[in-house]
C-alpha cells in the first residue's frame, strides 16, 4: 500500500487522524501457530465470546420488560414470555445461551490446561480466564433468582445457605448476600443489582485484559516447540473460520429455543417459570442446584456433620476453596511446562478432576435411583451406577490418552477411579475412600519418582 | 477420719434429698404425710408426676384437699393418688373436692366393685359406666347439678343416699320409660334450662313422643325402644359438638346402627306398609357418597342419619318428605324438579322424587350413564315402561347425555393438548380459562337435567358448548403459533447457511 492510497477513502481519513497503520499492518501479520493438536480448541474462546455477546443482547432485551420487586418481578417475566412478541424467544435465548456459555468456556478452560496454554509467559491470562469463569458462576447464579419463581426460590435458599459455613464471617456474608436473615424481596434486588451492573462491568474489564493479552502474546505455540512450526492468518483465514462457527452456534441457539424453549428438563437445566415465589411456603423435597453447582452440592452432602473438631460443612468449604487456589496457580506449579518441557503429570491432572467431577455431578443428579426401595437403597444404586459410568469413561479416556497420544503417566487419574470405586462399588465411605486414593497415590508417585532418579543416576554413572 | 466424714457428708446429702422431696409447699403435716408414703416396696404411691400437679395447685385447693383430709373423707394415700392422677384444671378439680359423693365412691376401700368409680381406661366391672374420668368430663358435672342433680341427696353431707322420688322403686332397668320423663324434669322446663344453656331447645320431650322410638317406649313399653341414655350416655354424656360425645356428627351412624344394624333388637318392627324394617342401613350408608363423605374424608357437612330423619323426633321420612330432606343440601336440584314434568308424573306414581332415581341409605355417585336412554339404563328402561306413548322424551334424554358427554370428552382432549403446547412454551393461559368455564358448564348442565326440559337446559349448556368452539379455535392458533416459529426457525436456518455457505467459498477462495 503507498501513500498515496492512504490519503484515501475512510481508511485513509482514520488513518491521517488516529495513526491506523501500525494496527491493521499487526492484523495483516497475526498468525495462529499450528501444532501436533486438534486446532478445534482454539475455537472454544471465540465461541464462548459468541454466547457471551448474545447474553448481553438478549439480556438488555430483557432488561426493557424486567421489573424487580415482590408484586412485579415474577409478573413481568410472564408478561414477557407469553404476551410480548418474541418475549419467549428472548427468554429462551438467554437462558439457553447462558447454559451454552458455561460449556464452551469449561471446555476452553480444559483444552488450555491439557495443551499447557497457561505456562511462561501466559500466566496472567491463564489467571483473567479463570475469574472470567468464576464470573460466569455468579451469573448463573444470580440470574437464576430473578424471575422470582418457587424453583429459584428455593434453590437461591438452598444455594446461599452454603456461605454460613464459612469460618467466623460465615452468618455475616450469608447477610450480605441475601440482604437479610432469609431470602427475601432484598435479596432479589442485590442479585439484580450483581447482574446486570456489577459483574457485567468486571466480566467487560476482564474481558477486555483476556484478549489484550492474547493479542499482544499471540496464541500459546504447542508445547516443546520456541516458535510455532506452521501458522495460519488470523485475518482472514482463522477470523472468517470463526464467523463460520458463530454462525453454526446461533443456528444451534435457535433449533433449540424453538423446540425446548424451557431447558432440556433434566435437573438445574429446566427455567419453566410455574409458580411464583412464596416464602411462606414450605421448602419442598428434590431442590437441586444447577448442573454447574452440583458437584459441590453433592461433595458437601459427602461430609459428616463434624469432622476434625470442625463442622462437616466448614471443612468442605476449606477443602473446595483448595481446589480453586491449586487451579488458579497451576501456571506456577507446573515446573516442566514453565521450561517448555512436555508435562504429562499436569494432563493427568487435569484428566483426574474431570473424572472427580464427572462422578461428584452424576451422583448429585441421582443417576440410578429410580426403583430403589429406600433412601438408603437409592443412595447406593446411585453410588454404584454413577460410579459404573465414571470407570467407563475414565477407561476410555485412559485408553485413548495411551495409544493416540502415547501418553504413560495415569497415576492421578488412576487414584481418582480408585476412589470412585472403593466409593461406589465397594460401599466406603466418600472421604475414606478419598483419603486412602490420595496417600496411595503420593506413595505410588514418590516411590516412581525415586526409582526414577535412582535410575536415571545409575544411567549417567 | 476421711471415712468418717465421708459417711457424715452421704448422710447429709441422702437426708437433704429426702428433706426436699418432701418439702410440699400448703400441705398439712397430714396431708405431707399422705404424699410421701411409701408402698411396701418402697415405691411412692403418689407419682413424682401427681406430686408436680400437687405442687402445682393454687392455694384454695390444697386447703380444700387438707380438709378433706382433715374429715377423713380423704384417708389413704392411694385414695389421693386417684384423685390427683385425674389432672383435673382447678375449677372442675373445686366440684370434686366439695362433692362427698365423688370423695366418697373413688375410695376403692370404702366400695364394692358395682358401686366403686373406677379409673381404669377400659373397666369391665358391673359398674363400668361409672368410670370416674367420665363422670368428671359430664357436661352435667358443674354447680348445682352433678351425681345431686339427677341422684338426689346433699352431696356436702357426710353420708346419706336420699334418692330422688322420680327414680321408680321396682324394675327401674328394665321398664325404662320413666328415663325420658326423668331428663325432661330440667330438659323441659325453660326456667331451669336457662340458668344453664340457655340456648338449647326444651322441645325434646314432645318431639320424642310423637316419634316411631317414643311411641314404641312410651305406648308400646317395648324396652328395646332408646331412651334418652341410649344414645346421650349414662354418665360422661358430652355435648354434640364434642368429638367423644355419641351423638357427635361422625358417631351418628354408629350410635344409631348399634340397634339398628343389630337384626336381633330390630326383630318384630315393620315399616308402615307392614314389610319387615331392615337392618342394612348402616352397612349401606358407609359405602353411600354420604357415608363416605362424614366418615372417610371427614367432611362435616355432609349428612348423618339425624340429617334426614330428625334427632328426637326421628322417623322415616314420607314419599312426600324424602325430596326435603334432601332440599335442605341440594336445593338448585329440587327446585328444578319441582318445577318439572316429572314432579307431576312422580306424584302420581306416589314415588319418592329424588331416591326414585338416586336410591336412599346407598347413594351412589352419580354417572353419566344414568340418563342414557338404552337398555338397562335407568331413563330409557323407565320410560319404556311408563311413558312409551312419548318419544320426545328420549329424544331429550339422548341430548343431555350427548351433550354432557360431548362437553366432558372435548375438555380432557383439551387438557392433554394444552399441557403439551406449554410444553411447547406456548401461551396457554387463555385456553386454561376457557378450560375453567367448561368445566363449570358442564358441572351445571348436570345439575340441570333435573329440570327435564331441553330449553331450559340450554340455557346453561349453550355457555359450554361456545366455550368449547372458543378453545378449539384458541388450540388451532396456538398450534399455528408453533408452526410459525418452526417456519421462522426453518427460515432463519436457511438464511444463516446460505451466508455460511458464501463465508465458506469465499475462505476457500482465498486460501487458494
Amino acid at each position: 500500500m503507498n501513500a498515496a492510497e492512504k490519503t484515501r477513502g475512510l481508511r485513509g481519513w482514520l488513518d491521517r487522524r488516529y495513526h491506523l497503520t501500525p494496527l491493521f499492518d499487526f492484523l495483516r501479520h497475526k498468525e495462529v501457530p499450528l501444532g501436533t493438536h486438534w486446532m478445534g480448541w482454539y475455537y472454544f474462546g471465540g465461541i464462548t465470546m459468541f454466547f457471551f455477546i448474545v447474553q448481553v443482547i438478549t439480556g438488555v432485551l430483557l432488561l426493557m420488560y424486567y421489573q424487580p420487586g415482590e408484586a412485579t418481578a415474577y409478573e413481568s417475566i410472564r408478561f414477557l414470555t407469553t404476551k410480548v412478541p418474541f418475549g419467549w424467544l428472548i427468554r429462551s435465548m438467554h437462558s439457553w445461551s447462558a447454559h451454552l456459555m458455561i460449556i464452551s468456556l469449561t471446555l476452553h478452560m480444559f483444552s488450555t490446561m491439557m495443551l499447557k496454554a497457561y505456562r511462561s509467559p501466559r500466566e496472567v491470562t491463564w489467571v483473567s480466564g479463570y475469574l472470567l469463569f468464576l464470573l460466569t458462576l455468579g451469573f448463573g447464579f444470580s440470574g437464576y433468582l430473578l424471575p422470582w419463581n418457587k424453583l429459584a426460590y428455593f434453590a437461591t435458599t438452598v444455594g446461599t445457605n452454603i456461605v454460613r459455613s464459612v469460618p467466623l464471617l460465615g452468618s455475616w456474608l450469608l447477610e450480605v448476600l441475601r440482604g437479610g436473615q432469609d431470602v427475601t424481596i432484598n435479596t432479589l434486588y442485590r442479585f439484580f443489582a450483581a447482574h446486570v451492573v456489577i459483574l457485567p462491568l468486571a466480566f467487560v474489564g476482564l474481558i477486555g485484559l483476556h484478549l489484550l493479552l492474547i493479542q499482544r502474546q499471540g496464541m500459546a505455540p504447542p508445547i516443546g516447540e520456541k516458535i510455532a512450526p506452521r501458522g495460519m492468518k488470523f485475518f482472514p483465514s482463522f477470523a472468517l473460520r470463526d464467523v463460520l462457527l458463530w454462525l453454526a452456534c446461533l443456528t444451534l441457539l435457535l433449533t433449540l429455543t424453538v423446540f425446548l424453549p424451557y431447558g432440556p428438563g433434566i435437573p438445574g437445566m429446566d427455567w419453566e417459570l410455574g409458580e411464583k415465589a412464596n416464602p411462606m411456603a414450605p421448602a419442598y423435597p428434590g431442590i437441586k442446584p444447577e448442573w454447574y453447582f452440583l458437584w459441590e452440592y453433592q461433595l458437601l452432602k459427602e461430609f459428616p456433620p463434624h469432622l476434625f473438631g470442625l463442622e462437616g460443612p466448614q471443612v468442605c468449604l476449606f477443602l473446595i476453596a483448595i481446589l480453586f487456589g491449586i487451579w488458579a496457580i497451576i501456571p506456577w506449579l507446573d515446573r516442566r511446562a514453565y521450561h517448555n518441557k512436555p508435562s504429562p503429570a499436569f494432563s493427568d491432572f487435569g484428566w483426574a478432576a474431570i473424572l472427580f467431577l464427572t462422578y461428584l455431578t452424576l451422583t448429585g443428579w441421582d443417576i440410578g435411583a429410580r426403583g430403589a426401595s429406600s433412601e438408603l437403597a437409592a443412595m447406593h444404586n446411585v453410588a454404584r451406577v454413577c460410579a459404573w459410568w465414571t470407570l467407563a469413561a475414565g477407561a476410555v479416556v485412559i485408553v485413548v490418552r495411551y495409544w493416540l497420544y502415547e501418553d504413560r503417566w495415569f497415576f492421578l487419574a488412576g487414584a481418582a477411579l480408585l476412589h470412585v470405586a472403593l466409593h461406589g462399588l465397594v460401599g466406603m465411605s466418600y472421604l475414606l475412600a478419598g483419603a486412602i486414593s490420595v496417600v496411595l497415590a503420593g506413595l505410588v508417585i514418590a516411590t516412581s519418582r525415586l526409582v526414577g532418579s535412582r535410575s536415571g543416576s545409575t544411567g549417567s554413572n | 477420719m476421711r471415712t468418717t466424714t465421708i459417711i457424715l457428708a452421704a448422710f447429709l446429702v441422702s437426708f437433704s434429698a429426702i428433706a426436699a422431696e418432701q418439702n410440699f409447699a400448703g400441705a398439712s403435716p397430714k396431708l405431707a404425710e399422705m404424699l410421701a408414703a411409701k408402698d411396701k416396696d418402697g415405691k411412692p404411691i403418689i407419682t413424682p408426676e401427681q406430686q408436680t400437679y400437687f405442687n402445682g395447685l393454687n392455694d384454695n385447693l390444697k386447703e380444700l384437699l387438707n380438709q378433706a383430709v382433715q374429715k377423713e373423707t380423704i384417708s389413704r394415700p392411694e385414695h389421693l393418688a386417684v384423685l390427683l392422677a385425674l389432672g383435673l384444671r382447678p375449677q372442675k378439680m373445686e366440684l370434686v373436692l366439695q362433692n362427698n359423693c365423688i370423695l366418697c365412691h373413688s375410695d376403692s376401700a370404702n366400695q364394692s366393685a358395682d358401686t366403686l368409680f373406677t379409673v381404669a381406661p377400659a373397666a369391665t366391672t358391673p359398674a363400668s359406666h361409672m368410670n370416674l374420668k367420665e363422670v368428671v368430663e359430664d357436661v352435667h358435672f358443674r354447680r348445682g347439678v352433678s351425681c345431686a342433680g339427677c341422684h338426689g341427696g346433699d352431696p356436702t353431707a357426710d353420708l346419706g343416699h336420699d334418692f330422688v322420688k322420680e327414680w321408680p322403686e321396682k324394675d327401674r332397668q328394665k321398664n325404662r320409660a320413666w328415663v325420658v320423663q326423668f331428663c325432661a324434669r330440667c330438659h323441659s322446663d325453660p326456667a331451669m334450662m336457662h340458668e344453664f344453656n340457655p340456648s338449647l331447645p326444651t322441645d325434646q320431650l314432645a318431639k320424642f313422643k310423637d316419634s316411631p322410638h317414643g311411641r314404641t317406649l312410651l305406648e308400646k313399653h317395648d324396652d328395646r325402644a332408646p331412651s334418652c341414655v341410649s344414645c346421650h350416655g349414662v354418665h360422661g354424656i358430652r355435648p354434640a359438638k364434642d368429638p367423644q360425645s355419641k351423638v357427635y356428627a361422625q358417631r351418628v351412624p354408629e350410635t344409631c346402627g348399634a340397634c339398628h344394624a343389630d337384626p336381633k333388637i330390630m326383630s318384630g318392627f315393620t315399616r308402615a306398609d307392614g314389610s319387615p324394617l331392615p337392618t342394612t342401613q348402616l352397612a349401606e350408608y358407609r359405602t353411600s357418597v354420604h357415608g363416605q363423605a362424614l366418615l372417610v374424608r371427614g367432611d362435616l357437612g355432609a349428612p348423618a342419619c339425624n340429617t334426614c330423619h330428625g334427632n328426637h323426633a326421628a322417623s322415616p321420612p314420607g314419599v312426600a318428605q324424602v325430596s326435603r330432606s334432601c332440599n335442605l343440601c341440594h336445593s338448585a336440584n329440587a327446585s328444578l324438579f319441582d318445577g318439572s314434568k316429572h314432579k307431576h308424573a312422580f306424584d302420581q306414581h306416589n314415588w319418592p322424587e329424588c331416591g326414585q332415581c338416586h336410591g336412599n341409605h346407598t347413594i351412589a355417585k352419580t354417572d353419566d350413564s344414568m340418563i342414557a336412554t338404552g337398555p338397562g339404563q335407568l331413563c330409557g328402561d323407565c320410560h319404556r315402561q311408563y311413558a312409551k306413548e312419548n318419544p320426545e322424551c328420549i329424544k331429550t334424554a339422548d341430548y343431555f347425555h350427548d351433550t354432557i358427554t360431548k362437553m366432558d370428552q372435548a375438555r380432557t382432549g383439551f387438557i392433554s393438548v394444552s399441557e403439551k403446547l406449554a410444553a411447547k412454551g406456548l401461551d396457554v393461559d387463555p385456553i386454561n380459562n376457557e378450560l375453567t368455564e367448561l368445566g363449570d358448564a358442564s358441572k351445571k348442565s348436570r345439575t340441570y337435567v333435573h329440570s327435564f326440559s331441553r330449553n331450559t337446559f340450554q340455557q346453561v349448556a349453550a355457555p359450554g358448548e361456545q366455550a368449547v368452539k372458543r378453545t378449539d379455535a384458541l388450540v388451532k392458533k396456538a398450534s399455528e403459533e408453533f408452526k410459525y416459529r418452526q417456519i421462522g426457525l426453518a427460515v432463519s436456518i436457511g438464511l444463516i447457511g446460505l451466508l455460511m455457505l458464501a463465508i465458506y467459498l469465499k475462505l476457500r477462495q482465498l486460501e487458494k
